[in-house]
């Protein structure tokens, strides 16, 4: 491998890191506010549908993806309400959300398109890429983080506001307090219910963003698109130890794993099934090298 | 309504005590029996209700002719023999599933992973009978089902040894493993183990001597049926009289007491998982033996989810799960019913399956019941 390739690499992981980062900034929300949030990936597969075929109905990027993040803010707003309102189980309304998703998406594309397979857009133009200033004439860095569409920056922009909203702001502390199970929160008067929605609705908007990277690149929509990276996103919040910088990293790491499988499936023969269990794989032994280190830090 | 218990959940111990929630949800807090009853059979009837009232409305937007799809929905099981027999025979490795999640949700362990263990399950009896082309049958069948049983069960015991060792979150673990399970097994049907004679995308065709009898013809109901039925009463005796069911639903209860009264709590996180898991590969064998006699690419699909909605509806009791299988067996039929004779697609069934999930651990909708009779009758 030549340093060429290497880059490119690299260029590749920060592009294919893009929706674990925006799902996983939104996860952290729920996280912190104390639920295990199963539904990332129906949400982002809900984000992903809507986005590319807003997207090809009115013939714009920017429509597209407001009106995809909308859907997934709105089953968002479903999912939480039924979860603190009616207080069902949050982790089971999250395995409705996944299935509902998939379910509605089928139906939705079957309706739409008479197809439940591959679904391609011509008319969709690409999301546009963006040359940093001044970054793009450093000598690697420049060829690193510079070029990449525009669904990237606003990750790194998202993940820099989330940073402020969770250590700066009274909200952040709200939410946080809510997901330590602090009796303040109520001693003051706030609502720990309402603050669990709202976290909620931001996970909603971050996936729904998340999926629509998904399906805007392709300009196309795939059955089942997510394909499991909801999930990974749940993984890469723990193994970012629940903080924001912790989860560029981890999302880093995943996107630097598929970006090599990538590279590997060119150059050497593997069967495609075993390439798309790899994502999986990874990411239980990624779990379990956690767990490892974190007991072993306890003992310690 | 004062701000209590749901607020005060620790982050330490948020799974914890989320998988204590749900149980003590299924548990319905003892209240007294015929309050409890009612409250659940509302409950349920509210669930099934919203559900179906939603798929009326979506049928008659997503339809042109609103009245045969629904006709087809609720009544295209029923309309034939070959229907309603490949209706019941839907709902035995459902059944299954369902049985395996119980014995998971009792321990409160998590099994997520009932789609890669079926699966792999089927893919598993069907190599064993492939490879032993003359064996006698009732000792082929045997030992096919064992192995796919095997097959479930050490997936799914990964999980639960992941979780003894190193407190891996079981239920993320069980998901992403069946998930890697899906796709591998695909390899193999589409690889190693495809039929080339054949056009689909599956293995070859089992030995006669394999294919489990059909019981009501022409369907495809066939003797997997009375497995279902005696696994049934197999795990209600083992959870309800056997030590091991015992010191099961201890640990489910409250895993600390359960080790402060003396029992060994790591085996009640592996075990439960091995059993559960190990029907999780019953169901997809049966459905290879008594049903299609070969592995066919992501036929299983689908069956993982249904379990888990099935201990829920049936309320974590093993005795439910039949009658909570023919239901969700009977929402699909109805489905695909309407799916040949109208013009809706199939999936609308998931998007059922989605709203009864959602409500059925909804407690506002099964407290209702009870309060309104604690208002009435103080005593």
């Amino acid at each position: 491998m030549n340093e060429n390739s290497f880059m490119a690499l690299i260029h590749n992981a920060i592009g294919i890191m893009t929706p674990f980062l925006l799902a996983a900034t939104g996860g952290l929300f729920t996280e912190l506010a104390g639920m295990l949030n199963i539904a990332l990936e129906g949400l982002m597969l809900i984000g992903a549908f809507f986005s590319v075929v807003f997207a090809a109905t009115t013939g714009s990027i920017f429509l597209g993806i407001l009106l995809g993040v909308l859907a997934a803010v709105l089953v968002s707003l479903l999912f939480g309400s039924i979860s603190l309102y009616l207080k069902a189980d949050i982790f089971i309304c999250g395995l409705a959300t996944n299935l509902l998703a998939s379910g509605l998406t089928m139906v939705l594309a079957f309706q739409l398109y008479g197809n439940k397979g591959v679904i391609r857009f011509d008319n969709i133009p690409a999301l546009p890429v963006l040359n940093l200033p001044f970054i793009q004439d450093l000598p690697v860095l420049g060829a690193l983080l510079s070029g990449h569409n525009i669904m990237v920056y606003i990750s790194w922009l998202i993940l820099i506001i989330a940073a402020v909203v969770i250590y700066h702001t009274p909200f952040g502390q709200r939410i946080r307090g809510t997901g330590l199970g602090s009796p303040t929160i109520t001693a003051l008067g706030l609502n720990p219910t309402g603050y669990q929605l709202k976290a909620i609705l931001i996970s909603g908007l971050t996936c729904g963003l998340a999926g629509a990277v998904l399906t805007l690149n392709l300009a196309a929509f795939v059955p089942n698109i997510t394909a499991g990276r909801g999930w990974i996103a749940l993984v890469v919040i723990y193994l970012g130890n629940k903080t924001p910088l912790g989860i560029l990293a981890a999302s880093f790491v995943f996107g630097l794993a598929d970006s090599v499988a990538n590279f590997a499936q060119g150059a050497i023969n593997i069967p495609a099934d075993f390439f798309l269990a790899f994502p999986y794989i990874i990411t239980v032994l990624a779990m379990v090298g956690y767990s490892i280190w974190k007991t072993h830090r306890v003992k310690v | 309504m004062q701000p209590t218990a749901d607020h005060k959940i620790g982050a330490v111990s948020r799974i914890k005590s989320l998988n204590l929630g749900l149980i003590r949800i299924l548990k319905m807090e003892r209240r007294g029996k015929l309050s409890n009853f009612l409250a659940t059979t509302f409950g349920l009837a509210v669930t099934l209700g919203v559900a179906y009232l939603l798929a009326i409305i979506l049928i008659f937007f997503l339809s042109k002719d609103p009245g045969r799809t629904i006709y087809y929905f609720f009544l295209g099981p029923f309309t034939n023999m070959y229907y309603f027999g490949n209706m019941l025979n839907a709902s035995v490795p459902v059944a299954l599933a369902g049985l395996g999640i119980i014995i998971a949700f009792k321990s409160s362990m998590f099994n997520l992973g009932g789609e890669g263990q079926i699966y792999s399950g089927a893919l598993v009896v069907t190599a064993v009978c492939l490879a032993l082309p003359g064996m006698n049958g009732y000792l082929g069948v045997f030992l096919g089902l064992a192995a796919g049983m095997a097959a479930g069960g050490i997936l799914a015991g990964l999980s639960g040894f992941l979780k003894m060792k190193w407190g891996t979150n079981e239920l993320i673990s069980s998901f992403m493993i069946s998930g890697a399970a899906v796709l591998i097994v695909n390899y193999f049907i589409t690889g190693p183990m495809d039929d080339p004679i054949n056009n689909l995308l599956a293995t070859c065709r089992v030995g006669d001597q394999y294919c489990l009898m059909r019981i009501f013809r022409p369907s495809n109901l066939n003797i997997g049926a009375v497995l279902a039925i005696l696994m049934t009463g197999l795990v209600y005796f083992l959870m309800y009289y056997t030590r091991w069911g015992y010191e099961i639903r201890m640990c489910g209860e409250n895993r600390e007491f359960a080790r402060y009264g003396g029992i060994n709590i790591s085996v009640y996180m592996v075990l439960p998982m091995i059993l559960s898991g190990a029907l999780q590969g019953l169901a997809g064998g049966v459905v290879v033996l008594g049903t299609h006699h070969m592995v066919i690419k992501e036929f299983t699909i689908g069956i993982g989810w249904k379990g888990i909605a099935v201990a829920l509806v049936a309320r974590n009791q093993p005795l439910g799960a039949i009658p909570a299988a023919i239901l969700f067996a009977y929402l699909d039929a109805g489905a695909k019913a309407a799916m040949i004779h109208s013009d809706v697609t199939y999936e609308i069934s998931s998007i059922i399956q989605s709203i009864i999930f959602y409500l059925v651990t909804a407690q506002a909708i099964y407290s209702f019941v009870s309060r309104r009779r604690k208002e009435k009758d103080p005593a």
